[in-house]
């Protein structure tokens, strides 16, 4: 029992990390209709952006904002230089996507060719340990997840309440018609492209922080998470990346408990390839 | 010696790669991110059966299999693995999903299975991977390291590269071919018109994966070595970058691609690397990723159709011949013209409470209607009355969300596009829907049903076996080029037209595919009203004929002379059926169009 | 109606210049390397060029820290190698050839590397990732190779150019089980990366633990390819073993301590490792991980036998110092730790031997000096010891006939050209400076070998 508790702790820890750049995935695809590839290469940057501050004697709890700065202004430059140019000349989604690897294999190369190939970590300490009943987790930790929680809140909200928010959803669902309403829908995806790539500069900085040692290459795998859990909520859908995330990232650590751990990830894709068979839309999507 | 027939081996092998990619992606537009895994099958499955049991060498590793076969059959092996591999994952190219996430399942499947294959050591040895696999022919030749022998294998791997490119060839210049082209250009027209998208795509994703496996096959015998890091998905990419840059759809372009990027690019990386030995030792591969990023990036901006374009297919076009009646049947269907007064004849169509929902938005609401065999139906009403939307419902391109559409008696509420198409009932789109980067001719063609070359059996059996038929496909096409009085554009891209060009195309295409019901969406768009009014007059004697069309149009004018009976929506239901005449005098038609 | 019949007929115009340009131009180039390489030494190397050796090894990929680290001993062997007068009035310089960690990439790399280099006599390094594939063909090539392979397979496969003097990864795990036996652990956790070079480790170290009397009670596969390992780290926590016997390289192991500290109450769970552990690299990032002295206090590691003082060490020492800080891509870490790192070690040994060979032989062409590898190596009655390159050529010179013993300690060459050695532990400092801290017999690995 305490192996299940444990692994469930840390599969919230997985889904908080997850949980970050799946929305910050998600919305992006829905307000921008790209599926950003390079979002993990974004991810590994911001993480070395947090690393360069760091390795000066900063904390790196304050290299995090900077992070996210830099990842914001990469993606906005991303979108202005590549993607939007591709769009305006009516390219198909596909064109995009294999432009979006090519600008993933840039960046993370890119910051390979830097870096070196070796693997860092951030000058941090991580904090008292904590038993929480059977759950084990740090400070650190704790507080990975407590931002998280945050993020998903402050997503929430935006998108419920504020103009902005309600501009997105509107600039996602139709942009024809949401132009048509006079919304300048230039300016939101604009805005859409900073937010989340701040997002994933946060996301990268704190999962960087989650693992521990990392180099330009570590987000790898874990593109294919954001996937899955993006899929399974449903692509596009904010909420449905929150769902998704917590479900892959618990999902995945309690069977690391059970089954042989090397081959934990190998539910994330099943799930990948069972949503993508039979549910396109995903959980929360609505039925085309 | 021995580098330049390495550097031969491997150009032929990722030529034989390559082409099997151009195929899938220049030709038939399907995106494989997944493509490296069907190599790697083929040559895991080349090795275990070359390879002795694995208690054999020192029983130093694991792996299932191990029946020591000899040559050729671990090759054909390699070709049927990546076959059967492509299989299980066809459910990702039906045509539910985007053609962007479905290349996403397939990249996350490739990733998926490497890392199975690394941890799951009795199966393939794990991350060591396999080793020691024997030579083609190994027995036999005893020393497989004679100048002679590396030699024989590496002609004997570029005649194999010249037979793929053969075969591959032989496909493309086919009427299949081009339906390919047709699905890769625009393939929710292509469904439209009668192709099944499913079974096309599955061909090519179990064809594509066997030239794959081959090419795997053939290079795990080479090197007597596979393993896990051979084979990541950043492979998938390179041979993307080389395809692209090659130029996909132009096979040539793809062996002139593998040369390029996975021999050019990465040998000369090493010549640099070489030259300069003070350089950190991990910059230039990082570097050389970097380049084919920028290159893919550079390309699809500049050049996306590569270093050698696809070729245009340019076909003569039969004069029509002295006597044919000008105004003879365009349509090679017998039909019974049919009889008696419209209100007498039998019901071709019929829609029984028709509903579609967008989310929250009624488009379609509870439509009741039937047209009659033969006539010229007309629907009208104001912006957002749901008319395209019916025409969608009533082809098969949408689905219904409630109530049944019967045609020819048949219920065919469930059945996709592409079968009411080979049943008869064709429809066109209101926007731009030609296959660009076809000729006008290629585009009618396309639209043909019965065609032999059309299959990819009968595509294999080469230009004499489909030859006829397509002769005879031409001399439609030329004749209906030669009616609509584009004959001289027949060679031209149809992309490269004008609106009003490509409306006809369109038209045109339609009748191509010997329809016996057409569902025309806005024809008459951007078209010159002399030619539309002769358009609507070749419609008219073809439903004398037995023909039968609804069309949207906004032309009253149109309607006016050529529609009887005219329906009018508005709001997504039905609001009145009449003659132009008729529906004038409604209170309600007029202010519907006023006000909705 | 129907023209005369070209309807139908595509205009094929067969892009003859695209394909056969291209062709041609490879063909071109590709002849123009092979003329440029010369077959290896046969009939030796012309007066007044100068001799190569090449480093094969990974340095991208995970692997990358092994390539530069043999390119340190490379260097600095043949600057020593240089100094003492060179061989036979011909200097020896280093090249390299990045396998990247892959037998497919390794191979074109060795085939460029074999067709474009002049007067190549001794390849070094060729490590697990590539040795199965490029073993074959350096050694069709006649080139002499000392790899770095502990891969069983080349136990017991005879091929004429393949020299190897670290023993097979059966020998390390044995040693491993003796470090634990005299440590007094007895309940072991296994936790190796699912790579070529780890996994090899896993079954020896099973039957030897019990054969020892030990008990596994753990035994983690680690996916070097994921970041995190908690929920490894927790099974091998709730295990509760007296040590973990481990070898994951990249950054997993650093990742697997911390976690484990974590989960263990802050607590280091005392580790032993292999040798690949005994790098700069390797301390740089466990101690970022746990903590230096933690670390430190809680390691051991086997390792070949490897002298830490007197003339061979002083030789060894001064010819790596003498090139410390010019070789590109190895600073990382505390550059003392390459004086332990088996690839330097052995190889600086290797590359000694062979040059002494050519000496000993009068002559560069490798039919004629490849006997005295053996007979300078395991040496015959009457030879002198000689402990350096320059300490061996003086005697040579003064007729003499020589048995070379670097600081890898004597050699002993079986029938394949395996010298397997003799075992010591290491551990480090909390500065990271490595220490011998006891040694193996082969007595002691003999009882727990199967």
């Amino acid at each position: 029992m305490t192996i299940f508790l444990a692994s469930v702790g840390f599969g919230l820890l997985t889904a908080a990390v997850l949980a970050i750049a799946a929305v910050g995935f998600t919305l992006q695809f829905a307000v921008t209709n790209v599926l950003n590839l390079a979002f993990a290469a974004i991810m590994t940057a911001g993480a070395f952006t947090a690393y360069g501050i760091n390795q000066l004697g900063v904390s790196v709890w304050v290299g995090l904002p900077v992070a996210m700065v830099a990842c914001a202004a990469l993606s906005v430059a991303l979108n202005l230089l590549v993607y939007a140019p591709f769009q305006r000349r009516g390219s198909a989604p596909i064109t995009i996507v294999i432009v979006s690897l090519g600008m993933a294999l840039i960046i993370e190369f890119g910051t390979q060719a830097v870096v070196g190939g070796i693997s860092v970590s951030y000058k941090m300490s991580q904090g008292h340990t904590y038993k929480l009943g059977g759950l084990v987790l740090t400070t650190v930790q704790l507080a990975i997840i407590a931002i998280s929680v945050v993020v998903m809140v402050a997503a929430y909200l935006t998108l419920r309440y504020t103009k902005l928010g309600k501009s997105m959803r509107a600039t996602s669902a139709n942009r024809q018609l949401a132009r048509n309403c006079g919304i300048r829908t230039g300016r939101v995806i604009t805005t859409t492209w900073a937010l989340t790539g701040a997002l994933g500069g946060l996301a990268g900085t704190v999962y960087a922080i989650d693992i521990g040692s990392f180099g330009p290459t570590s987000t790898d795998l874990f593109v294919v998470l954001i996937l899955a859990a993006v899929f399974l909520g449903g692509p596009g859908h904010a909420y449905g990346a929150m769902l998704g995330a917590l479900l892959i990232g618990v999902a995945t650590e309690v069977s690391a408990a059970y089954i042989v751990p090397s081959y934990k990830y190998v539910i994330a894709f099943v799930v990948l390839l069972a949503m993508l068979a039979v549910r396109p839309t995903g959980l929360l999507g609505a039925r085309t | 010696m021995t580098y330049l027939i390495t550097l031969l081996v491997y150009a032929a092998v990722d030529a034989i790669a390559c082409l099997g990619l151009s195929l899938q992606f220049g030709v038939a537009g399907v995106t494989n991110f997944g493509f490296i895994i069907f190599q790697a099958a083929g040559a895991y499955i080349a090795a275990i059966l070359a390879l002795p049991p694995q208690s054999a060498n020192g029983a130093f590793q694991h792996y299932i299999g191990g029946w020591n076969l000899p040559f050729p059959l671990p090759w054909l092996g390699a070709a049927a693995a990546g076959a059967i591999l492509a299989l299980p994952f066809t459910f990702l190219v039906g045509r539910r999903l985007r053609g962007d996430f479905a290349a996403v399942g397939l990249l996350v499947t490739a990733v998926l299975l490497n890392l199975l294959v690394m941890n799951y050591v009795p199966l393939f040895n794990g991350d060591a991977g396999v080793a020691i696999v024997p030579a083609p022919l190994q027995s036999q030749v005893m020393t497989t390291t004679t100048t002679g022998y590396q030699w024989g294998f590496a002609i004997g791997v570029v005649v194999l590269l010249a037979a793929v490119f053969w075969l591959v060839r032989r496909l493309t210049e086919s009427p299949f071919g081009r339906s390919l082209r047709a699905m890769r250009d625009n393939d929710k027209i292509a469904d439209s018109l009668g192709k099944n998208l499913l079974q096309l795509r599955t061909g090519m994703l179990v064809l594509g994966g066997a030239i794959a496996g081959l090419s795997g096959g053939v290079l795990v015998s080479f090197i007597s070595v596979w393993s896990p890091a051979a084979w990541t998905y950043a492979e998938t990419i390179v041979l993307f970058a080389a395809v692209i840059i090659g130029g996909r759809g132009n096979h040539v372009g793809a062996v002139l691609g593998a040369i390029i990027v996975p021999v050019g690019f990465e040998e000369s990386t090493r010549l640099i690397t070489n030259a300069n030995p003070s350089l950190p030792p991990n910059l230039l591969p990082s570097l050389q990723w970097v380049a084919i990023g920028l290159l893919i990036a550079l390309f699809l901006w500049f050049r996306p159709q590569g270093v050698l374009p696809e070729r245009k297919r340019v076909m003569a076009v039969p004069e029509p011949a002295a006597g044919a009646a000008a105004d003879g049947p365009l349509l090679v269907r017998q039909r019974t013209p049919p009889s008696g007064s419209p209100a007498e004849r039998d019901t071709i169509l019929q829609a029984i409470d028709v509903s579609r929902d967008f989310g929250g938005v009624r488009a379609v609401s509870g439509v009741s209607l039937s047209v009659a065999r033969g006539t010229m139906t007309g629907l009208i009403g104001p912006n957002g009355a749901g008319k395209s939307t019916l025409l969608a419902v009533l082809a098969g391109t949408d689905r219904a969300s409630s109530g049944t559409v019967r045609y020819e008696g048949q219920d065919v509420t469930g059945l996709p596009a592409y079968r009411r198409a080979r049943l008869g009932l064709v429809r066109t789109f209101q926007l731009a829907s030609e296959f660009k980067r076809l000729t006008v001719m290629e585009n009618l063609l396309s639209a043909a049903p019965g065609n032999r070359g059309d299959t990819m059996r009968g595509a294999l059996a080469g230009r004499r076996y489909w030859r006829n038929d397509e002769q005879a496909t031409v001399g439609r096409a030329a004749d209906i080029l030669h009616r609509f009085g584009l004959a001289d554009l027949a060679n031209s891209y149809a992309g490269d037209l004008s609106g009003g060009q490509r409306r006809l195309v369109e038209i045109m295409r339609a009748l191509m595919t010997d329809p016996a019901m057409l569902l025309l969406d806005e024809p008459m768009a951007g078209v010159h009203p002399e030619l539309a009014h002769r358009i609507g007059e070749m419609l008219t004697q073809l439903s004398r004929d037995g023909l039968t069309v609804l069309m949207v149009e906004h032309e009253l004018a149109i309607m006016d002379e050529f529609c009887d009976p005219v329906i009018v929506m508005a709001d997504g239901s039905v609001l009145a059926q009449g003659t132009m005449a008729q529906l004038r005098e409604r209170a309600e038609v007029v202010e519907a169009y006023l006000v909705g | 109606m129907l023209a005369e019949g070209r309807a139908g007929n595509s205009v094929m115009t067969f892009r003859r210049s695209g394909r056969w340009l291209a062709a041609i131009g490879a063909v071109a180039l590709a002849a123009t390397l092979a003329a440029c390489g010369s077959s290896s030494s046969s009939g030796g190397v012309p007066s007044g060029q100068s001799i190569v050796f090449a480093d094969v090894a990974p340095f991208s990929g995970p692997d990358a820290a092994l390539g530069p680290t043999y390119l340190v001993s490379c260097d600095g062997t043949t600057a020593a190698i240089n100094k003492a007068g060179g061989v036979l009035g011909h200097k020896v310089s280093c090249t390299t050839a990045d396998t990247r960690g892959d037998p497919a990439d390794a191979i074109p790399a060795v085939g460029s590397l074999l067709a474009r280099t002049h007067n190549l006599e001794l390849v070094i390094g060729c490590t697990s990732d590539e040795a199965a594939a490029v073993a074959p063909v350096i050694n069709s090539h006649k080139t002499v190779m000392f790899c770095m392979t502990g891969q069983s397979e080349f136990d017991h496969k005879h091929f004429d150019y393949f020299y190897r003097l670290v023993p097979p990864d059966l020998a390390e795990s044995y040693a491993m089980t003796v470090i634990a036996q005299q440590l007094g652990y007895k309940k072991i956790a296994l936790a190796f990366g699912n790579d070529i070079g780890s996994q090899t480790f896993v079954q020896p170290a099973e039957s030897a633990i019990a054969k020892a009397g030990m008990t596994v009670v753990a035994n983690e596969t680690l996916d070097l390819n994921a970041t995190t390992f908690r929920t490894e780290a927790e099974k091998i926590v709730q295990a509760h073993p007296d040590a973990i016997m481990t070898e994951a390289l990249g950054s997993a192991d650093a990742t697997l301590f911390s976690e484990i500290k974590q989960l263990n109450g802050g607590q280091v769970i005392p580790i032993i490792g292999t040798s690949a552990a005994i790098s700069p690299a390797f301390f740089t990032s466990a101690a970022a991980a746990v903590g230096a002295s933690d670390f430190a206090n809680n390691f051991h590691a086997d390792n070949l036998v490897t002298a830490t003082s007197g003339p061979a060490y002083q030789a060894f020492t001064q010819s790596l110092l003498a090139v410390k800080g010019k070789v590109s891509g190895a600073q990382t870490g505390d550059f003392s730790t390459y004086f332990t790192a088996p690839g330097a070690v052995h190889l600086y040994d290797g590359m000694n031997l062979a040059a002494l060979s050519m000496i000993a032989a009068g002559s560069t062409d490798v039919a004629k000096w490849k006997p005295f590898l053996t007979s300078i190596g395991d040496g015959v009655p009457g030879a002198v010891t000689v402990n350096s390159f320059a300490q061996g050529v003086a005697e040579l010179k003064a007729g003499k006939k020589i048995r070379y013993v670097g600081p890898g300690g004597p050699t002993s060459f079986d029938s394949f050209h395996d010298s397997p050695g003799i075992f010591q532990v290491d551990t480090y400092t909390a500065a990271g400076a490595v220490t011998v801290s006891g040694n193996i017999s082969a007595a002691q690995l003999r009882a727990v070998s199967g």
